[in-house]
Formats: structure tokens, C-alpha cells, sequence
């Protein structure tokens, strides 16, 4: 049975070891937390055309940058995602038509000469909805322009687009196995000195290999060794993982939603199976 | 041109970090250290932030 020890968990970033696994099982994680968590991201933007009339003063509706460049980054901002309030759009009762189900409707109202970020996306109805990362710069504008702008978001996975990765970073190595054989070492603490990841100390005249995680298999200390006393394996049933988030969901959110999906998948793989 | 919003290489956000890098060199704390506190710890989002020309006050004249 496939275990999980968290070494660190995060708000936005979480390490843990996978035990008792397959290769196979820990890229399968490793690709469903990539591609198959769902998250909200805008996906539509309407601009509004022509001037804007604020306080007696007439703005044109214009920025330095193309009308298609500011929906994309608009897109790529971290949207806070609830699983439990939104659903997709094609499951929703309103049909794929958007509700207040399955999007989340925010407006971007500003006027020169400012830098637009993130923070300045209001979301209309909910208030715990606004971006957390509200530094994000948008757009510049100079004197004279403004912008109006209507954005939705709704929810999707990476497998659309990239905006909506709820991951980044996602990786694995395998658990090193090292091992130093006392009766060779001489303990001339050259492993301790030239490993790159100072996993080794020395233990009375003996090196020994102690920071394991720090570990990244590249097998220096084997060159280094004039005694040939390291050896160095792999453990391919353990795996080190490492992930971030964007911060639209937690790290332990994320982990829970790829674990139960990839949970469900195999239930109904073997579901599919005639029977044996 | 404008700092992207995300890194090209793995999709972590860089654009709000950039305000801030900026301020924090200007007063003169070391970049190095300014890119790990901020969380950067990839070389290819540290990258973004090193290497960005922020030009997009000269064309805005132009929009
Ligand atoms: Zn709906
Ligand atoms: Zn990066």
C-alpha cells in the first residue's frame, strides 16, 4: 500500500516522500498534479470601446499594449479557486451559458497615468474572491488613458491551458541508497568536503552518509573516493517529491484533489476490466 | 517590454516579485539575496526578473 510522509507542507509548497511505490505510480501522481487539477482562471474578457468620461474629463479607452496581450495576462493571474463553490461549466445547471456556479465576474476600471495590477481586478458579488497576489503588474498607462474591462473566469484544467495549472515544479527522484563501508574508508573526509549536496559527515574516522534528501544523485562522491569505499543505489520504490502551487489553491489542496482523482481512476479502471 | 506575469519555463509567478526586486536593488541590498527571499529559486524564474528590460514606459506614449 502507497504511503506519503510530508517533510514539508506549506502554504504554496510541499516536499513528502512517496513509500512502498511503483515508478509508474509516482509519475502517474506526478502528471495528474500537473495537468489534471482543476482551477479557476479568466478566459473571457470584454474591453470597453471608445471614450470614458470620468470626473468631467474624457479618457480614450486605450493601452500601450494589444487588447489580446492584456487578456492574456489577465489570464495567467492566480485566481483563488473553491472546489466546493464552483463547478466546470459544462456540469453546471445553467448549461455552459456562466452563473454565479461555475464563474466568478471580475471588472478593471482605471485611469492614466498609473500601473494596473492585479489588486485592481474587483470581483462583483463575493469579496473573499479578489486575487491574493495583488502586485502582479497588468498594464502601464500614460496620461489620458484608460481601461474598462470585464473579465470571467471560470474553471478548467491544464490540459486546455497552461492558466489553468494549479502547479508548478512538480518532480521526483528517487530515494538514494548510500552506503560507506567502514572497513575501506580511511577518512580522508574528501567525500565530506567535495560532495555538492553535503550529504556526508564524518562519524570518528569514518564518513557517513546523513543528509539523504539533500541528495541529488550525481555520484560525485564515487569519483572522489580514492578508497572506493562509497556506493551509491537507487530505491526505486521510494520517491522525493517536491511541488508549488500558484497559490490559487493550497499545496495540501492540491495533493488531496490529484490523490482522490488518481484514486477514482483507478477504481474505474478496474471497474472497466472484464473479469478475470 | 512589461515583466511577464509568469516564468517562460515552469509557470511560477514572477510578475509581483519585479516591483519589488527593483525597489529592494535600488536601495542597495544585494540582488542575490533579494531573488531568495522572494521565493525565486529556480534559475530560470530568476532569470525572468535579471534579464527583463522594462521598456513598456517608452512605447506607452504610442498606445
Ligand atoms: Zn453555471
Ligand atoms: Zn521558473
Amino acid at each position: 500500500m502507497m504511503q506519503i510522509e510530508i517533510i514539508e507542507m506549506s502554504d504554496t509548497k510541499a516536499k513528502f516522500i512517496l513509500k512502498d511505490g511503483t515508478p509508474g505510480l509516482a509519475n502517474a501522481l506526478r502528471r495528474v498534479l500537473i495537468s489534471d487539477v482543476p482551477k479557476m482562471a479568466i478566459d473571457n474578457v470584454e474591453f470597453h470601446l471608445g471614450p470614458i468620461m470620468v470626473d468631467g474629463r474624457e479618457y480614450e479607452s486605450i493601452t500601450p499594449l494589444f487588447d489580446e496581450i492584456v487578456s492574456h495576462r489577465l489570464g495567467l493571474v492566480p485566481v483563488p479557486t473553491d472546489h466546493e463553490l464552483f463547478v466546470f461549466q459544462k456540469d453546471c445547471v445553467c448549461e455552459g451559458e456562466g452563473c454565479p456556479n461555475c464563474s466568478i465576474m471580475y471588472s478593471l476600471n482605471k485611469i492614466g497615468p498609473c500601473t494596473v495590477y492585479s489588486g485592481d481586478l474587483v470581483p462583483l458579488g463575493n469579496e473573499a474572491l479578489k486575487v491574493k497576489d495583488d502586485l502582479i503588474p497588468i498594464i502601464e498607462l500614460g496620461d489620458g488613458q484608460a481601461v474598462l474591462v470585464y473579465a470571467i473566469a471560470r474553471m478548467g484544467t491544464a490540459n486546455e491551458h497552461v492558466k489553468w495549472q494549479a502547479t508548478h515544479g512538480v518532480g521526483y527522484k528517487y530515494m538514494p541508497i548510500i552506503s560507506v563501508d567502514p572497513k575501506l574508508c580511511d577518512g580522508g573526509s574528501k567525500c565530506t568536503d567535495l560532495c555538492p549536496c553535503k550529504v556526508f559527515v564524518m562519524d570518528g574516522d569514518v564518513a557517513k552518509a546523513e543528509n539523504l534528501l539533500q541528495c541529488s544523485l550525481c555520484g560525485s562522491c564515487l569519483k572522489f573516493c580514492d578508497m572506493k569505499a562509497i556506493s551509491l543505489t537507487e530505491d526505486d520504490t521510494q520517491f522525493v517529491f517536491t511541488m508549488e502551487t500558484d497559490g490559487s489553491l493550497t499545496a495540501a489542496q492540491t495533493l488531496d484533489y490529484a490523490l482522490k482523482d488518481l484514486q477514482a481512476r483507478f477504481a474505474k479502471f478496474c471497474e472497466d476490466l472484464p473479469d478475470a | 517590454m512589461i515583466i511577464p506575469v509568469r516564468c517562460f519555463t515552469c509557470g511560477k509567478v514572477v510578475g509581483s516579485s519585479y516591483p519589488i526586486y527593483v525597489k529592494r536593488v535600488q536601495m542597495g541590498e544585494d540582488p542575490e539575496k533579494v531573488l531568495d527571499e522572494l521565493g525565486l529559486e529556480r534559475y530560470c524564474c530568476r532569470r525572468m526578473i535579471i534579464s527583463h528590460a522594462d521598456l513598456i514606459g517608452e512605447i506607452q506614449l504610442l498606445g
